[in-house]
């Protein structure tokens, strides 16, 4: 039985000729799984691998950190920095000496013009903690404007908005331990398998040791769904509707904790007259699951002590994005699960440092989540900085999503976007398109220089990525984590950081304040910062050894304490004034765009696992991208042959923003009223969106919204979405 | 270099304590004496030998389809160790799905190689590229043996040797016999993300799992070569199970409580001629296997009646010798044709090739000894044209693909020898002769039954043949009928020609022209009709309508879309 033995060859192995193995933390996604590049003989970074003895992935990487050492040295890398007067003229390379000038000057002569507020930054999740921190120094206390903010409006916002109006600050309360305590888990628009695997994998792994009852709603019958034991495939939009439901049951039946909303919360009778009007009944009318799964669900949480929530964008995109937060946080807080082992309002966040960026970048307010609106912390950071605290606005200026309308009217003349492409990952592009073509003057600051917003750009600076650089990111679970420099820098591209604090330079008054060479310097500054009465964010403890060694620390460590914190509010003391949590009355208001005789189907978007926002590197990683390489659409079966549709064929869909292109897939995943098209192209989904605007986070709605379906000629409809894909 | 045991975490570490006697196909475990613990296996040149303690028993995968969310780390992990670029991949997630929204479930599945007890693979490659092991029981390939024929991709039922068109060279997957040695789970186990795929010694059962299955929907019978891999698989299915990919196939549930493939249509049956599409990568062998047939049937025939002469044994030779160098340009190494008789204990595809050197050699040197009179060469070759035929049907009677697997295949070829053959002997030799014309005749008629058989037993199948009736009697249902229409025309003429004594080179001529046409058009069909007993895919990766579509509009020249420009 066994054959073919004679005179072989011996056996060959791919072998990549690592030689040595240097620490990181992935720059995909905000798990924050801790790695090893593995370097070859000439330096260059030939693979990954996980690391066993990390607390958050013990050695497990999805696909994207597998293939993740291929993005350095990938197509459209920026080379050199790059000017232009106009966007329609020819790109010249330049050093960056004169880019920077150039730069400066610009901005500072539309601010002389028209005025401080004139130009705005739009930052990103995707940079370290120790650059963030340097953009929030240069932005607030040189450039001076107040139309600062960073793309995690389109994606956390509602979580921050949501917890600050809960608990007084933002900061995730709970862990990923907490799975291995929990007796329920409710997932709120969140598809773990899909897009935080890793954490998906915490979960499944506290499953085999012991069972606890999944809860998934979501509007697609995802793989999460379909693990979970109960799926509740709500209709869009209507989330609140339901846990406003879930909260009137658990009332209703007695299973609140009373002493604990006696002693921790207020708002207690306002928010229960509001959710006395959401019974099963008159609810199921509005969010599509019937009355008894409603009841089930709500009694299964409220008897499960401890029991968890998690959510992810089903929550956040969404016109009552910050309500459904603070609704999940009410129902936490009545049944007593803030700060327990296996109870807690967890949100899963978008970007590897969508925290650090929420902690010390400064867009929406000043850095260790300090406020503008508050003198005493204007005055602290003023003084820590050498700025005078009256230079500061004293309230938050324009989020991102209104920073475009305010160049739309013309109030923004220029615009500095960093290691974003609002072209492709901004609701309703027509609108964007226009928009950036107004710019008097657009910089664009991106590791890749095809990022498509660089086609609106005067001036492109080429930046450093990931272990190019050092620095840290805080995960999901406050667990800052670092990466050290590793890998040689691409080109002439120069870190982040490095090109905040040579900027900076150019303004007269950077000379009295203090701009640290090294990522580590900036560190020890931000400790300092950190440090404070009743500092919740308090990292001081921290050392880049000390976070290497033990592969990550959770926030608060202050100076002196052995180790993180794995959970916050333990204590039920929050971060309002009286230490007390509020309770929400949360109106539920119907504003969607819902689908019509006319624009018959609900378009939905998300994400797919081989890709990471707008496919600037996973576009370029084959071993990812060949598992989506072009734009595609799940539809319903019954409804297709309604329509017409057949399997793979491409259909235009129209909006009443634009259309787009792509191919059918078909599938029951979907029901017979939705198509679902994953965010990540160029030219596709964002074409066809209207993002109203949360009101309180400002975060697009990027969900919910209606569409029509056009035939098109089949090898035309191929060839224009070929055109449409440069990479 | 990156082997390193320490720095892994548990899960990833082998724990077969005990093992089993007998695997459930009733083949020891162990492969090899007790207290032989093997060779080296020579990974990279080096003679160590690994410190596993159970580097002598039959290794398996073990695959919790309940548990597989399609996560693609099993694929990255693979592609990252072996350094694949993105066209290829020695593991690959494909799906199934099934119900109506919202009680709808996808069952992903996850497959590399099975290393199978019977490894038809090993069997099938001519150049013995393939070397089954005593150590962990692993099935490895050696590219650089291999002259690409791709053969081996043929034969195995689950679509896992990998033909690199762009190298010419098939690769599959080597079990990570390195980390094995080492006492390291495979990198595809060990980055699963979902807690489905684990790896052991085959019917170890993984720790809080209970099933080791043979079988599990989508998965091709596991009686074709014993694979070694097991299944668990607890969630109630539905009774029908479709895939996303092009192929016309679906799985439901039989009276065994066993799902079967059968016929999903997929489209609107529409009849068409789809000329186009006839070309395929297999062109070469279109030519290669009717020249051959035209020769043995030429040779043979004019043996019969007496017309061995000198023109005929050329015209063979020269037929032979164009489809011997067509056969070579299917090759992905084509300078390496010589490696093609290497494994003639157990290829039919060696033994095809060297009966057809044989055969052809055997009429040359006939050629040439009957200009000094000795004629035994003559007779030497009717046998060798007769071994030719046999082992070119045993090629294509495959269980992997079941529309060639039925005795259509011999018809088919014996059919189009006689009238391919006779059509040219009436051409070249003596036209007058009504044998000649009787021998079309029942050329013809022999395919004609074995297509009416053929296609009774594709229509009920439970099998990927279903499928390629489906597609013959749709996409190709004109050229089909063209095709019979042609033959029937041939068998009329042919019929008037001896009834009215009509003999010239002119009928001669229409009768060959018409012949070959037909046969074209069917050998072409042949190859492109057959639809494999594969994995199920994805709907863009293992789709090989997308893969067509990519190379059509373009898309696949971005070698990021993971879809080769060429197709071999």
């Amino acid at each position: 039985m066994l054959f073919g033995r004679r005179r072989k060859n011996p056996i060959k192995m791919a072998d990549k000729g690592v030689t040595e193995w240097k620490y990181a933390t992935c720059g995909y996604c905000s798990v924050g799984c801790s790695l090893e590049i593995g370097l070859n003989e000439s330096k260059q970074p030939v693979t990954t691998r996980g690391v066993a003895t990390a607390p958050v992935n013990q050695g497990k990487l999805c696909i994207k950190g597998l293939t993740e050492a291929q993005i350095f040295d990938a197509v459209g890398r920026g080379r050199e920095p790059k000017l232009r007067d106009r966007i329609y003229g020819v790109w010249r390379e330049t050093d960056w000496d004169t880019a920077l000038d150039d730069v400066a000057s610009k901005l500072k002569a539309i601010q002389d013009k028209h005025g401080r507020d004139s130009v705005a930054v739009i930052s990103t999740g995707q940079i370290m903690t120790e650059e963030f921190y340097t953009l929030g120094k240069l932005v607030r206390g040189l450039i001076g404007t107040n139309n600062y903010d960073g793309n995690t409006t389109l994606c956390m916002a509602s979580a921050v908005a949501g917890y600050k109006r809960s608990f007084g600050s933002d900061g995730p309360p709970g862990c990923y331990d907490d799975f291995q305590h929990t007796n329920c888990l409710l997932a709120l628009g969140s598809n773990l398998p899909e897009q935080h695997p890793i954490i998906y994998w915490r979960v499944k792994e506290a499953l085999e040791k012991r069972k606890f009852p999944i809860v998934c709603v979501d509007p697609r019958v995802t793989m999460f769904a379909q693990m979970a034991d109960i799926h509740l495939p709500i209709t869009p939009g209507t989330d609140l509707v339901l846990l406003n439901s879930l909260a009137y049951v658990i009332l209703e039946d007695g299973l609140e904790d009373r002493t604990y909303i006696d002693a921790h919360t207020n708002g207690f009778a306002e928010f229960a007259a509001e959710v006395e009007r959401y019974d099963p009944v008159s609810a199921a009318k509005i969010c599509g699951i019937d009355e008894d799964s409603i009841r089930t669900v709500a009694r299964l949480y409220g008897q499960a002590k401890p029991a968890m929530s998690i959510w992810t964008m089903g929550i956040n995109q969404s016109t009552h994005g910050t309500d459904g937060v603070c609704a999940i946080n009410n129902l936490n807080l009545i049944t007593g699960n803030i700060g327990k082992p296996g109870g807690t309002s967890l949100s899963i966040t978008g970007q590897c440092n969508a925290m650090g960026t929420r902690e010390w970048s400064a867009c929406s307010g000043l850095p260790g989540y300090r406020q503008l609106e508050n003198p005493k912390h204007r005055e602290e950071v003023g003084r820590f900085w050498n700025v005078d605290p009256a230079f500061f606005p004293t309230e938050r200026g324009l989020f991102q999503t209104d920073i475009f309308p305010a160049i739309e009217t013309g109030q923004i003349k220029g615009l500095w976007i960093v290691a974003t492409n609002p072209m492709t990952s901004m609701p309703n592009s027509p609108r964007i398109r226009k928009t950036l073509e107004k710019l008097e003057y657009c910089i664009v600051q991106d590791a890749y220089e095809d990022v498509e917003c660089t086609k609106f750009a005067h001036a492109y600076l080429p930046a450093a990525v990931w272990a190019e650089k050092e620095g840290c990111f805080t995960n999901t679970e406050r667990r800052v984590n670092l990466t050290r420099a590793s890998v040689p820098r691409f080109a002439n591209s120069r870190p982040d950081g490095w090109i905040f604090s040579n900027l900076a330079k150019r303004w007269e008054h950077s000379t009295q304040m203090n701009f640290p060479e090294s990522s580590e310097g900036i560190f020890e500054e931000m400790k300092l910062l950190s440090q404070g009465e009743k500092r919740m964010l308090d990292i001081s403890g921290m050392t880049y050894d000390k976070i290497e060694s033990t592969r990550g620390i959770q926030w608060p460590m202050p100076e002196g304490r052995a180790s993180g914190t794995a959970r916050l509010y333990t204590d039920g003391v929050f971060q309002f004034l009286d230490g007390k949590a509020k309770l929400l009355a949360l109106p539920y208001v119907e504003n969607n765009e819902r689908p019509t005789n006319d624009f018959p189907f609900w378009l939905n978007s998300g994400r797919v696992v081989e890709h990471f926002h707008t496919r600037t590197k996973t576009g370029k990683v084959g071993n990812c991208n060949k598992f989506s390489p072009t734009p595609y659409m799940e539809m319903n079966p019954d409804a297709a042959k309604e329509q017409g549709v057949e399997h793979m064929s491409y259909v235009r869909l129209v909006s009443k923003r634009g259309d787009a292109v792509v191919m059918v897939q078909l599938t029951q995943r979907v029901p017979r009223d939705m198509v679902f098209i994953p965010f990540h192209f160029h030219e596709c989904v964002n074409r066809l969106t209207l993002g109203l605007l949360d009101p309180y986070s400002r975060q697009p709605a990027f969900k919910q919204c209606a569409v029509r379906l056009e035939p098109i000629a089949q090898d035309e409809a191929a060839k224009w979405n070929q055109q449409l894909r440069d990479f | 270099m990156s082997l390193d045991p320490q720095h892994e975490a548990t899960y990833a570490q082998l724990a077969d304590a005990n093992s089993q006697i007998t695997n459930q196909y009733g083949s020891p475990i162990t492969l090899l004496p007790e207290g032989d613990q093997g060779r080296s296996l020579q990974i990279n040149g080096s003679n160590e030998i690994g410190t596993n303690p159970n580097r002598t028993k039959q290794h398996a995968f073990h695959f919790t389809a309940d548990n597989c969310i399609g996560c693609h780390a099993c694929e990255a992990a693979c592609s990252e160790k072996n350094d694949l670029a993105p066209h290829l991949s020695f593991r690959s997630v494909g799906y199934i799905e099934s119900g109506t929204f919202p009680d709808y479930q996808r069952v992903n599945l996850s497959m590399a190689c099975n290393h199978c007890d019977d490894p038809v693979c090993l069997k099938g490659c001519p150049t013995r590229a393939y070397t089954k092991h005593p150590e962990y029981g692993a099935v490895i390939q050696d590219p650089d043996i291999c002259f690409g024929c791709g053969y081996c991709t043929w034969v195995c039922p689950y679509n896992a040797p990998q033909l690199d068109p762009m190298n010419g060279q098939v690769e599959k997957c080597n079990m990570c016999v390195d980390r094995l040695e080492v006492g390291l789970k495979p990198a595809c186990v060990s980055a699963c993300v979902g807690n489905a795929l684990d790896f052991g010694v085959v019917e170890n059962v993984p720790a809080s799992r209970e099933q080791t299955e043979t079988q599990i929907p989508g998965f091709p019978d596991p009686e074709i070569t014993k694979p070694n891999i097991r299944f668990q698989q607890t969630k109630a299915l539905p009774l029908e199970l479709t895939r996303t990919d092009s192929a016309r196939v679906k799985y439901k549930k039989g009276a065994d409580d066993q799902y079967q493939p059968t016929l999903d249509p997929k489209s609107s049956g529409k009849r068409e001629w789809n000329w186009k599409k006839l070309i395929s990568r297999e062109n070469p062998l279109v030519v290669f296997t009717l020249l051959t047939q035209c020769a043995i049937g030429f040779f043979t025939l004019a043996v019969a009646t007496n017309q061995l002469t000198d023109a005929v044994a050329l015209v063979t030779c020269v037929l032979v010798g164009i489809g011997m160098l067509m056969s070579t340009k299917h090759l992905g190494k084509p300078l390496r044709f010589y490696r093609g008789f290497n494994n003639l204990r157990h290829s039919n595809l060696s033994r095809e090739a060297l009966a057809t050197v044989l055969f052809g050699g055997s009429v040359g040197l006939h050629l040439l000894c009957s200009q000094i009179g000795l004629y035994t060469f003559g007779y030497v070759a009717i046998p060798c044209a007769v071994a030719v035929l046999y082992f070119m049907i045993r090629c294509y009677t495959i269980p992997a693909r079941p529309f060639w697997n039925h005795w259509q295949t011999s018809t088919a070829f014996g059919g189009a020898a006689l009238t391919t053959g006779s059509c040219l002997l009436l051409l070249i030799g003596n036209n007058t002769d009504p044998i000649i014309y009787i021998a079309l005749i029942l050329g013809v008629v022999t395919e004609l039954i074995g297509l009416v058989f053929h296609a009774r037993r594709n229509r009920s199948s439970n099998s990927e043949a279903a499928a390629s009736h489906y597609e013959q009697s749709t996409t190709f249902a004109k050229t089909h009928v063209c095709r019979i229409v042609l033959m029937a025309c041939v068998c009329i003429s042919a019929a008037v020609t001896v009834l009215f004594g009509w003999f010239n080179v002119w009928i001669a001529l229409i009768l060959i022209s018409l012949v070959f046409t037909a046969e074209f058009i069917g050998r072409s069909m042949f190859y492109v009709l057959v639809t494999p007993t594969t994995m199920p895919g994805a709907f863009f990766w293992r789709n090989k309508g997308f893969e067509e579509h990519a190379r059509e509009t373009g898309l696949a020249d971005n070698p990021n879309v993971g879809v080769a420009r060429i197709s071999h």
